[in-house]
């Protein structure tokens, strides 16, 4: 499967996660109902697992190269964030805004439809490509999935603030950021090997260093006594300037020249 | 440090003086700029970036033994300053994240304050060093007295201060030359991005510089609008026979496909080895009624590309992006025999006498018949320490990843 089928499978993805919603949300008391609404999530989840696995398998390379890819894991990994929360710490919620945000990848995907190129330049045959995006991916599905707790905190600020909703941001944020670290050394030590340094100030790389400082930040202040009510909106907003880092950077005029732009 | 006295000093200089003191840290940066012409920060380069860093760091620790207990250092090696320091590097990075780094690029005022070189002006000097001197006092009291328990904590400081420290003054040391290699020839020559030239203490010979490309494709061209149209979403599907394909309004099929040939005394295509042929498709189809088919091929610089013309336009073969490239090269040091031979090839570099070589690229307009090889050299002395800096942070990762999974 490839670019060609993607829309029957975003339409079929979106269909169940949201009909699965609407029966999660409205089904408190009716078990049958409910066991329904999961199983429809689920099942969009693997909907896009499965697409992933044949897509790759039909490319020859791992589909991590064009934003259109990546954008494909997003919208798979950041809903399995939002189940695995609730089944290890019991919170419902975070579910919904995770396959808010996963529609939001696929509607991005339909609106732009992406190259079915199979070629893979050879600055990214490294054995360094697979580990360094990975790790990347993982730290964005994170701090994803820690900005939409934290929305979740803003909106709902009028009850007694939750502190299992409120933790629940802040260790999402903390996991994030010790996969952005590790994604921001990968990228280093890979960019020596291809490029012959491990810095240049490239674009990507910068915003790459501004992301990592902005949750960088978010760590300092937790450190000291930061009213906690604001720091949840620094984490509600800070995935915004994360959205740039990876999409953004291309449409910047200080990226014409960036080694890191694979699509022409 | 105790934590009352963190307490204590939260009060007395809080986040807003920190915030006040990196905005002067970045305002006065900007002031030396412009009064210095805009020139930015020239670094020293060996032995006297060495000797700078070594009486940072002993001043450094100094201060923070002994005068641990005065407010203003016990400030300074805080992290509100930390906070506002990262506050301020984040948007001395967002200016060079945004505007274009270029010399003579950009508005005038932001080439008066250096926006187009933000890298290596003075208010991004200004804020690494007192980065380093907050960063460096919070460390030497996590160390001295030692503790097992800071160990994540020192490793991450440590690390990232190496790294900064190390990676920012080692910048004057950093060599990167490019060497033009001739097929069949040796040469001991490079040259700066400056186009000065250096002699290397080695010298190499290329043997053979060899590529590979990705499948060509068919492609439409229409002369009179300059279009190249391609079948995009099953562009790069690889051409077999019996393939069919649809090119704008035309159905094409593949008859036969070569992907190395030559055409013979008669004109037509026969196999040969891959260093000798291009592409060739046999391609057919009907258009308006008419059928249409010929040969099509890539073309070289030996040899003119084939297309078929189907009324005003052209079917021809596009050649496929590289897929690999690769000098074999051999590498003589000293003056006796000792030569060894290596492949260089893109993301695999290989080490002579503290060089690096890089395959960097080739002649582009000969492509796979390239002789040129163009190989970068890279010499930078300060690596060992950067890359300690890295792993010590990548180790203190490791403990924060498994004690904030744990702490709950
Ligand atoms: C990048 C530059 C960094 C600067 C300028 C910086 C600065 C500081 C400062 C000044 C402190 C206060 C030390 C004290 O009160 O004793 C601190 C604490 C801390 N830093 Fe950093 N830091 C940096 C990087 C990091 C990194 C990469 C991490 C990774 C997790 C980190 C984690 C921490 C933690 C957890 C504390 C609190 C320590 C405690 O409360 O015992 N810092 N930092």
């Amino acid at each position: 499967m490839t670019w060609v089928e993607f829309p029957y499978v975003a339409l079929s993805a979106m269909a169940c996660w949201g009909g699965g919603s609407l029966l999660g949300v409205f089904s408190e008391k009716r078990q049958a109902l409910k066991i329904t609404g999961t199983v429809l999530m689920l099942g969009g989840t693997a909907i896009m697992f499965l697409f992933l696995v044949a897509f790759w398998s039909e490319l020859d390379r791992p589909p991590l190269r064009t934003l259109g890819e990546t954008r494909l894991w997003y919208a798979t990994l950041i809903p399995v964030v939002g189940f695995l929360v609730e089944y290890r710490w019991n919170v419902r919620w975070l579910k919904y805004y995770c396959m808010a945000l996963a529609a939001f990848f696929l509607v991005i995907n339909l609106l732009h439809p992406d190259v079915y190129d199979r070629s893979l330049m050879p600055a990214l045959q490294s054995a360094w490509f697979v580990p360094h995006v990975v790790v990347y991916l993982v730290g964005y599905v994170l701090l994803a999935a820690s900005s939409a707790a934290a929305w979740h905190n803003l909106i709902r600020r009028r009850r007694p603030l939750e502190t299992d909703g409120e933790s629940l941001s802040h260790y999402l944020a903390l996991l994030g950021f010790v996969f952005l670290t590790f994604g921001l050394v990968f990228g280093a030590l890979w960019a020596k090997e291809a490029w012959g340094h491990y810095w240049t100030w490239d674009p990507k790389e910068t915003w790459a260093l501004i992301a990592w400082l902005v949750y960088l930040g978010y760590l300092h202040a937790t450190a000291v006594n930061v009213d906690r009510n604001r720091l949840q909106w620094y984490l509600a907003l800070a995935f915004l300037v994360l959205l740039v880092s990876w999409f953004g950077v291309n449409y910047l005029p200080s990226a014409q020249n960036s080694v890191h732009s694979y699509q022409s | 440090m105790g934590s009352k006295e963190v307490k204590a000093s939260l009060d007395a200089w809080s986040f807003k003086e920190a915030f006040l003191f990196s905005a002067g840290v970045v305002v006065t940066g900007f002031v030396v700029e412009i009064a210095g012409g805009s020139q930015g920060v020239a670094l020293p380069s060996w032995p006297l970036n060495f000797i700078i860093l070594l009486l940072l760091a002993a001043n450094i620790v100094l201060a923070g033994l002994l005068l641990r207990k005065s407010p203003f250092v016990l400030w300074l090696g805080g992290i509100p300053v930390g906070l506002g320091l990262i506050a301020a590097l984040a948007l001395l990075s967002f200016f060079g994240g945004v505007l274009p780094q270029e010399a003579g690029k950009g508005a005038l005022w932001t080439q008066k304050l250096r926006l187009n070189g933000v890298f290596s002006s003075w208010p991004f000097a200004l804020t690494v060093f007192f980065f380093l001197v907050n960063l460096g006092l919070s460390l030497v009291w996590k160390l001295f007295p030692f503790k097992a328990s800071n160990l994540q904590f020192i490793l991450f400081h440590a690390g990232f201060w190496m790294a900064l420290a190390c990676g920012v003054m080692g910048a004057a040391d950093l060599q990167r030359v490019i060497i033009p290699l001739y097929e069949g020839r040796s040469t001991a020559k490079a040259y700066s991005r400056s186009n000065a030239m250096i002699d290397l203490p080695f010298s190499l010979y290329l043997q053979d510089f060899e590529m590979q490309e990705y499948e060509p494709q068919l492609a439409l061209f229409d002369p009179d609008n300059d279009r190249l149209e391609i079948d995009e979403l099953l562009s790069n599907q690889s051409i077999a026979e019996g393939m069919v394909t649809v090119l704008g309004d035309l159905e094409v099929r593949v008859e036969k496909y070569f992907p190395f040939a030559m055409k013979d005394e008669k004109g037509n295509p026969v196999p040969v080895s891959a260093d000798k042929g291009v592409s060739y498709v046999k391609i057919s189809g009907t258009h308006a009624g008419k059928a249409f088919s010929g040969w099509v091929s890539t073309g070289s610089p030996f040899e003119r590309p084939a297309f078929v013309t189907v009324e005003n336009r052209l079917l021809v073969l596009v050649p496929g992006s590289p897929k690999k490239f690769r000098s074999q090269v051999t590498i003589r040091t000293g003056k006796d025999e000792d030569s060894r031979s290596v492949a260089l090839e893109v993301n695999s570099p290989k080490s002579v006498m503290g060089w690096k070589l890089y395959q960097m690229g080739y002649d582009e307009k000969s492509g796979r018949w390239s002789s040129l090889s163009l190989v970068e050299g890279v010499k930078d002395p300060w690596l060992p320490a950067v890359y300690l800096g890295f792993f010590m942070i990548m180790a203190g990762n490791a403990i924060f990843f498994w004690k904030g999974i744990r702490k709950k």
